[in-house]
């Protein structure tokens, strides 16, 4: 018996699939209905699991932390996504320009995202300490500010009296002149450098030791230890997206902006009629792909929390919160609680990608 | 041809009569004192019973593992347990007892306060392999540079803080001590006052004898004694004495690992905790790990034989002499080594007392499998007194309020 053709297809395309297949409803189907079923129960990985039905979900949002844990989820997805992207087109907007040494700047700013979080994770405790780096820019700039407030008044004056003497020499001036602003500049640098060495414009004594990790301090509703995350984890995505939308840029028809060049179109309007418009789907993929990897932060609280000693209500997420559930230190495990916890993030999840499809950028192009 | 079919079944034979017992604990540096143990003591002894031990050391977080492992049932026939989180794995049933494997006599011939250590609801779970608790070190160049006296054994806190303070003022960039917000450390000077984390209720309650070793631990850095290790770029005070960035370290044997890596020429000694001047005692911990039998071992006689071998006197001199760990016998308090000159010899011998009577009040470091949950309310208070972020009364009030929703007091 000779099968049909169409069958003999199916068949193969089936024998293709079948490893995908196996791994997806073994490590994915398998452990989310297990994991759906566990989170009814009080399973602790040792006695087997008692029935309990909706008790974990109930003691969740009776938790604090589990609830501290939502909100800085959310939060902390909000503002990455809208971040990520809004500086990802711009820098992929800029490094699409037929500029001399192009593909140097590509390399370069794409070099953050190389960077494995753990190491970054590094960077940014050494970044906030309370010694670090942050506080001592900010106290070099705050213990500066004379110095600074000087230069920039002798600035207006040097400049004001440049277009004053043009104004008097009947020339055509503007106070933007780079020329006379440069001239202006170095002498407004050496009066506040002869001001210094006669001790007229002295240092301030300042010194800013803001405990910016190990603090419960907040700024918006947010602690700062997540700030700190949000600066770290935005500054290691936007790469990525940029090549993205590098990607997108490129498929769209040079033609379309010499038209619009010939009707006179400005920066602007070709940026958000034609740009826009054409890269909806590449801004979809980075939309979706954005939320849902900042949904499920973790490694850099488990960083951020351990080594950077940020306490744990001012970092925590859900994930971290699954995390913590079922591996608590010291404790027995709370299977149960930890699946419920998951099987919201998960759903959260969902219904946030759902609901930005609904209502944000959808992936249909422009037509 | 005929001989060499005989010679394989005779050698497969020989390899079917070898039983294997597996043992695990965590990587690191345990896996060199582990291989070297088992070669140069252990295998010898258990060849003549026909046994061979494979050893599984454990890199990563090694108590995920076992969790998941003993859940799974593939778990190994030994491993280590620590002291911090036994009581969570001892109600699970998936720990051997060992009473019936071990006389009374045996067991005798270990640290009674480690046996303890490791009894629940009565039953012994585990021989502890060794422990350690805390000590005083010092850096003897930085208190000579400063022309302040040395910390010994009978300062208390007081003393010991004006020693702290003159060496922070005499050597700017020096601290007295890094304080660390850290229940593991500030429970000591807590124990001291006579406060116990627990009262027969099993409720923590926060009483005016914790408050007073609160005050005076997080009021240190404000006082000049001492600064917040964070502050220094480090996480425990260790890192800081090493990098000679504070005077004193507050660490057990463990450090001696450490500085012979990072700071082989830094000179230290090694003294006891101070005392509180009001009780006039001194308080520990005691951080020990066991070697515990699993209880789905298919050979328990033989996985007993290599756990007596892993604890043997033998055994435990051959750590104790390449100064590796404090064993955890009693005969061995009396050891020559203890008596060597040196630093590390030193920093041994008071580890190893201040788990007994010298000790004062000394508690293992286990919270009623509580763990983590139990300590963060106090680390977090701490941290928020010593950033200046909250004061003593809010801090205590609100870790007092999170250990009542904890333990279930009202």
């Amino acid at each position: 018996m000779r099968l049909k053709m169409r069958t003999m297809e199916g068949l193969y395309a089936l024998l293709l699939l079948l490893p995908f297949l196996f791994t997806l409803g073994v490590f994915f189907l398998y452990a989310f209905l297990r994991a759906f079923y566990f989170s009814f129960t009080d399973y602790n990985l040792f006695s087997s699991p008692r029935w309990i039905g909706l008790a974990n979900y109930l003691r969740l949002f009776q938790d604090p932390l589990f609830l501290t844990a939502l909100k800085h989820t959310l939060a902390y997805s909000a503002i990455v996504t809208a971040l990520q992207t809004f500086f990802a087109l711009l820098l992929a907007v800029a490094l699409n320009r037929p500029l001399r040494g192009v593909t140097f700047f590509r390399t370069l700013y794409y070099l953050p995202s190389v960077v494995s979080t753990a190491a970054a994770s590094l960077l940014l405790l050494w970044l906030f300490q309370r010694t670090g780096l942050v506080n001592q820019a900010l106290s070099l700039f705050l213990a500066r500010l004379p110095h600074l407030g000087t230069l920039l008044a002798l600035f207006l004056v040097f400049q004001g009296a440049q277009l004053a003497w043009a104004r008097h020499r009947k020339e055509a001036a503007s106070f933007w002149d780079p020329a006379s602003a440069t001239l202006s500049f170095l002498g407004a640098f050496l009066g506040v450098y002869a001001l210094a060495l006669l001790g007229l414009v002295r240092p301030l004594e300042v010194r800013v030791e803001i405990p910016w990790l190990p603090t419960r301090a907040t700024f918006l509703g947010l602690p700062y230890p997540l700030w700190a995350i949000i600066l770290m984890n935005t500054y290691t995505t936007i790469p990525t997206f940029m090549v993205l939308f590098l990607a997108g840029l490129k498929g769209i028809p040079r033609t379309l902006y010499e038209a619009a060049a010939l009707d006179g179109a400005g920066p602007w309007v070709t940026f958000s009629r034609i740009t826009v418009p054409l890269l909806r789907p590449v801004l979809f993929l980075v939309v979706t792909m954005g939320l849902i990897g900042t949904l499920q932060l973790f490694d850099q609280v488990l960083f951020v929390g351990g080594s950077g000693g940020a306490p744990l209500e001012s970092t925590i997420t859900l994930a971290y919160y699954v995390y913590g559930n079922v591996f608590p230190s010291g404790a027995q495990p709370r299977v149960g609680l930890a699946s419920a916890a998951a099987l919201v993030l998960a759903g959260l999840t969902l219904l946030i990608v759902l609901l930005q499809r609904r209502f944000g950028v959808s992936e249909r192009g422009w037509s | 041809m005929r001989r060499f079919f005989w010679l394989l079944v005779a050698l497969l034979g020989l390899a079917l009569a070898q039983k294997e017992v597996r043992i695990s604990g965590w990587g690191g540096t345990d896996v060199a004192i582990v291989n070297g143990l088992l070669k140069e003591v252990v295998q010898p002894k258990l060849d003549k019973e026909g046994i061979r031990v494979v050893y599984q050391p454990i890199e990563g977080d090694y108590t995920q593992w076992l969790f998941n492992a003993l859940s799974a049932g593939t778990a190994p026939d030994l491993f280590y347990v620590d002291i911090f989180w036994s009581e969570s794995l001892f109600a699970t049933g998936r720990v051997e007892p060992l009473d019936a494997y071990f006389s009374r006599q045996e067991v005798s011939e270990f640290l009674p306060n480690l046996i303890q250590a490791f009894t629940y609801k009565g039953k012994l779970y585990g021989i502890p392999k060794d422990f350690n608790t805390l000590a005083l070190q010092f850096n003897t160049d930085l208190f000579d540079e400063a022309g302040v006296p040395y910390p010994n054994q009978q300062d208390t806190w007081e003393t010991f803080e004006a020693k702290l303070r003159q060496v922070q003022a005499k050597l700017k960039d020096v601290a007295g001590l890094c304080l660390v917000a850290d229940f593991a450390r500030f429970g000591a000077f807590a124990f001291a006052t006579g406060w116990k984390p627990f009262d027969e209720k099993g409720h923590t309650v926060l009483d005016q004898n914790f408050r007073r070793a609160f005050e005076w631990y997080t009021g240190l850095v404000q006082r000049g004694a001492a600064r917040f290790a964070q502050d220094l770029g480090e996480g425990w005070t260790g890192g800081c004495f090493g990098g000679e960035k504070a005077a004193t370290a507050l660490e057990g044997a463990w450090i001696a690992g450490f500085l012979r890596d990072k700071a082989p020429n830094l000179r230290y000694r090694t003294t006891f905790l101070p005392l509180d001047p009001v009780t006039k005692k001194r308080g520990n911990f005691v951080y020990t790990v066991s070697w515990s039998l699993n209880a789905a071992s298919k050979d328990k006689q033989a996985a007993v034989k290599v756990l007596k071998a892993l604890t043997s006197p033998e055994a435990q001199q051959w750590v104790l002499e390449r100064g590796l760990a404090i064993p955890s016998r009693r005969a061995l308090a009396n050891n020559p080594y203890f008596q060597r000159p040196g630093k590390e010899p030193e920093l041994n011998r008071i580890v190893f007392a201040g788990s007994g009577a010298q000790g004062g009040n000394v508690y293992p470091f286990k919270f009623l499998g509580y763990g983590g949950d139990w300590m963060r309310p106090i680390n977090e208070a701490l941290q928020a007194v010593i950033t200046g972020q909250k004061s003593v009364d809010q801090a205590l009030k609100d870790a007092q309020a999170a250990l009542d929703r904890l333990t279930g007091r009202r």
